[in-house]
Parts: structure tokens; C-alpha cells; sequence
């Protein structure tokens, strides 16, 4: 888990080649990460990933892959940059604070589905 | 088939002032079914499949409001169920009792209360999830429990649904209420609740807090935005009487506002009606700041008041000399719930 990573838009691409692997009009959508333009991401669990997709796509019913990123704790602490700038982009004062996000929990992303095969991460 | 025995207030009860479906579980009803808490919470997620708050309380058993003011009954378990589902790792919540100890009382001035008031004395204490309850919560987290759509926060007293963000509030006697099939009052918090519920006492695991800030303090400590964070919210509360009541039991003691108590615009109200000692000095300005912005001045509390109102006098005239709810409206809880049965 603390080996070598995954650029952030590899890891989409990835995602894209093995949804798309079996059948190349397989239809994948992948969201929650929108506001992050950088991130690098365990390869261990890309890896992982890519296989989940293409396990998902064996069942030739299978038309769409929908992936969904959210954090696994549901509620989220988040540091805030509050940063006040001149005219002439020069800043004279940030402030740190904390906000701390209740999001959707994962059983509103499957709640439909027939069967379900928990393969996170525990917790202990 | 075995079954077992819930309270309902629906999403749309109480002429829809009551937006998110609320239930509320008997102690003794889960110990007949022969359920653990866990299992009864999951029991009533399997036959519900709706969103809702679940709060297994404990009426032998005494817990605290924000405030400070020991109320008799304890929350024992609280979980967040939707589409017939509770989260693994966080839609569920376990309050480990605490234990009676010298040490605890000589921390938290407000607990003397256990001690000195006969209803109270020698009953089980439940007030928030300990560190060991909470994993895989990290000590930052709030004591709240989710799943799917439902965030069951502060211990069972503040429940949100996060898809279409309606939020009620219910404060400890509006849960007292509803356990006792007595008379509730819903309306909108409004400014002074908003307020109130930062004037909160130091506890070591506390309903919301864990040995954070002490009376006098306030924990939302952000000026005249204080009146705001929650004043839109409607509220399930006890009525004014009530809260009068339980409030003027620990006055009795000899307990003060801004010391022992919270400085909440409730307990303040009732404190100075009564020609009681506040603290004036022990509360920060920080806090006299969010107390001037709801009309509770400094320089009014600090005069002593021309007639001193007995027990009596304040229990009766509640509605007048506690602030806060606006549009507020009684209902007879058995008029907003349902009995209802979760087989198993």
C-alpha cells in the first residue's frame, strides 16, 4: 500500500480500458473526484480496481459501469483556506479553519442492487 | 415470528413540521424481544426500508442536556437505517454507561446533580459514546451515526437527511416527552435555541462533546453569527414547563449559570427570574457577544430583579420567560406517533 502510485488521469484511463475491455461499447462513468485537477492514487488499489471493472463486465447483461469515488468515513474533515488577497495579488492574511462534511453515505450508490461483495478496507 | 415493539413519528407528522421519520425504541421492549441493541436497530431497519433516525433509550436512567441539566432518561443506542440497511462501520452507535465516581463530580461541577437530587440518585448515567463506542470514529468526528440518507447526530438529538437536507432538531426534553406519551412543542428553534445550544458544559464524553469547553464558554464561538447556525431548523421540544422545571431542580441545588451550568439564554432566564446568582464574570465576552445578539444583556442580568418569582411562578409562567422556538405549536405525542411492531 505505501509502494509506487497512480497519476490521477491514468487511473481514469485505466478504469475506461477495463470497463471497455470485453466489450468496447461498455459505457463507464466515473465521478467524485471532479474538484481534485491532481492526486496520485495507491497502486494497489488501482490495480484492484481495474479488476473489479472487468469482473463487473463478465455478465454479458452488463451494458454501463458506474463508479462512484466517496470516502469511506462518511463524514469528512476539511481544512479551509481562507486567503485574503491585494489588487496586486500579493496576500496579506490567511486563515486555517476546519469544516467538517456529512455526505451521502455508499448505500444510496447501491441500494438497487441484487448483490453486493464488500471488498474495502476494514477498519479493524 | 417475534416482534418488537417501536415508536413512530412519521416524515409529515404534526401537520408536516416533523420532516424526517423518527423512532424511538424502549430499553425494556428490546430486552423482552431478546435482542442486543444492535440486532433490535437492524431488526426495525429490515422491516421499515425508509429513511429514519432510531434512539434506544433507557428510562431508569438519567443522562444531561447541552446545558447541563440532568434529565431522567438515557440514551443506550442510536443508528441511522435507510433502504433497510444500517452502514457497517458507521450507521450505528453504542453509549457506554458511565460510571458513578468522586472524580467525576469534582470535574463537572453540574453533575452534583446526581448526587443531590433524589430522582436522579444512584441511576445508571448515559450521556455519550465513549472512544472504544466510537471506532472507527476518530476523536474529531461528531458523535453522530450514518447511513444511506440519514445522519442521527449528537447523540440521537439532531437528525438530517443529507440528500434533501431537511434537519429536526430534538432536544432532551422533547425525547422525554415522547417516551412518556406526554405533550410536545414543534416549531422553529429560532435564534435563542440557536444560541443556547453552544452554552455548554465540560464533560468527559459528553452528548457532543468530550472534555471541550467549560460553562461560561462557548463552544459555537462565532460571534453574532451564533443566533444563525440553527435557527431554521425545526425542533421537537418539551414544554417550556418542563424544561422550567428541570432547570430550577438544579438551581436549587445551589448550581449557577456560567460556573456550574451553562450560560444558555434558557437557564440564564429562568436563573434571573428567580433572583439566582449567574456568574457574570465567569462568562467570556466571546459569549456575551451570541447573549446580547438574542436580547439576554449583560448589564440586565447583572440587576437584580425588583420581585423574585418562586418555582412555582416561573414553572407557570414558562411560556413567557423562556426565549426561543418561534411558531411554536403543542401536540399531544400521541397524536404525531404510532405503536408500531418490527417482526423478526
Amino acid at each position: 500500500m505505501k509502494l509506487m502510485h497512480t497519476k490521477l488521469p491514468d487511473f481514469y484511463q485505466k478504469l475506461q480500458d477495463a470497463g471497455k475491455k470485453l466489450r468496447p461499447e461498455t459505457e463507464v462513468v466515473v465521478s467524485g473526484l471532479e474538484n481534485m485537477q491532481s492526486a496520485k492514487l495507491a497502486s494497489l488499489r488501482v490495480g484492484r480496481a481495474e479488476e473489479y471493472v472487468e469482473e463487473l463486465t463478465q455478465d454479458p447483461e452488463v451494458t454501463k459501469i458506474e463508479i462512484k469515488i466517496l470516502p469511506q468515513i462518511p463524514e469528512t474533515i476539511h481544512t479551509i483556506v481562507f486567503k485574503a488577497l491585494r489588487k496586486d495579488g500579493t496576500s496579506p492574511k490567511t486563515i486555517l479553519g476546519s469544516m467538517f462534511v456529512t455526505g451521502p453515505a455508499a448505500e444510496c450508490y447501491y441500494y438497487d442492487s441484487e448483490q453486493v461483495d464488500d471488498r474495502r478496507v476494514p477498519f479493524d | 415470528m417475534n416482534k418488537l415493539k417501536y415508536k413512530l413519528i412519521p416524515a409529515g407528522a404534526a401537520e408536516g413540521r416533523n420532516p424526517i421519520n423518527l423512532i424511538f425504541v424502549d430499553k425494556k421492549d428490546v430486552v423482552e424481544a431478546g435482542l442486543t441493541y444492535r440486532e433490535a436497530c437492524e431488526v426495525i431497519a429490515k422491516n421499515f426500508k425508509e429513511p429514519a433516525a432510531v434512539n434506544i433509550l433507557d428510562m431508569d436512567a438519567v443522562t444531561v442536556s447541552s446545558d447541563g441539566i440532568m434529565v431522567d432518561y438515557g440514551i443506550v443506542a442510536f443508528a441511522s437505517i435507510d433502504y433497510g440497511m444500517i452502514n457497517k462501520d458507521f450507521g450505528y452507535l453504542e453509549v457506554s454507561e458511565q460510571p458513578y465516581s468522586t472524580k467525576l463530580l469534582e470535574e463537572e461541577p453540574h453533575m452534583k446533580q446526581w448526587d443531590n437530587i433524589d430522582a436522579y440518585k444512584g441511576k445508571r448515567l448515559y450521556r455519550g459514546p465513549n472512544f472504544e463506542d466510537r471506532w472507527p470514529r476518530v476523536p474529531h468526528n461528531e458523535t453522530q451515526t450514518i447511513t444511506g440518507r440519514i445522519a442521527n447526530n449528537n447523540t440521537g438529538s439532531e437528525v438530517m437527511n443529507v440528500v434533501d437536507m431537511t434537519e429536526i432538531l430534538i432536544p432532551a426534553y422533547g425525547a422525554l416527552e415522547i417516551m412518556k406519551d406526554g405533550e410536545v412543542l414543534i416549531g422553529i428553534a429560532g435564534p435563542e435555541i440557536s444560541v443556547g445550544i453552544g452554552m455548554v458544559v465540560f464533560e468527559t464524553y459528553g452528548r457532543i462533546f468530550h472534555r471541550s469547553y467549560g460553562a461560561g464558554l462557548t463552544a459555537h464561538n462565532s460571534g453574532i453569527y451564533a443566533k444563525t447556525v440553527k435557527s431554521d431548523y425545526p425542533a421537537i421540544c418539551g414544554p417550556k414547563s418542563t424544561l422550567a422545571e428541570y432547570t430550577i431542580r438544579a438551581l436549587e441545588i445551589g448550581l449557577v449559570p456560567g460556573k456550574d451550568l451553562g450560560c444558555s439564554p434558557a437557564v440564564l432566564s429562568i436563573a434571573h427570574a428567580m433572583g439566582l446568582p449567574i456568574a457574570i464574570d465567569n462568562i467570556e465576552e466571546r459569549a456575551w457577544v451570541e447573549l446580547e445578539s438574542v436580547g439576554i444583556k449583560k448589564a440586565d442580568m447583572e440587576k437584580p430583579v425588583e420581585k423574585p418569582m418562586t418555582k412555582e411562578e416561573v414553572i407557570a409562567h414558562a411560556d413567557e420567560i423562556v426565549p426561543g422556538i418561534s411558531d411554536g405549536k403543542p401536540f399531544k405525542v400521541s397524536d404525531i406517533s404510532k405503536i408500531c411492531y418490527a417482526e423478526f
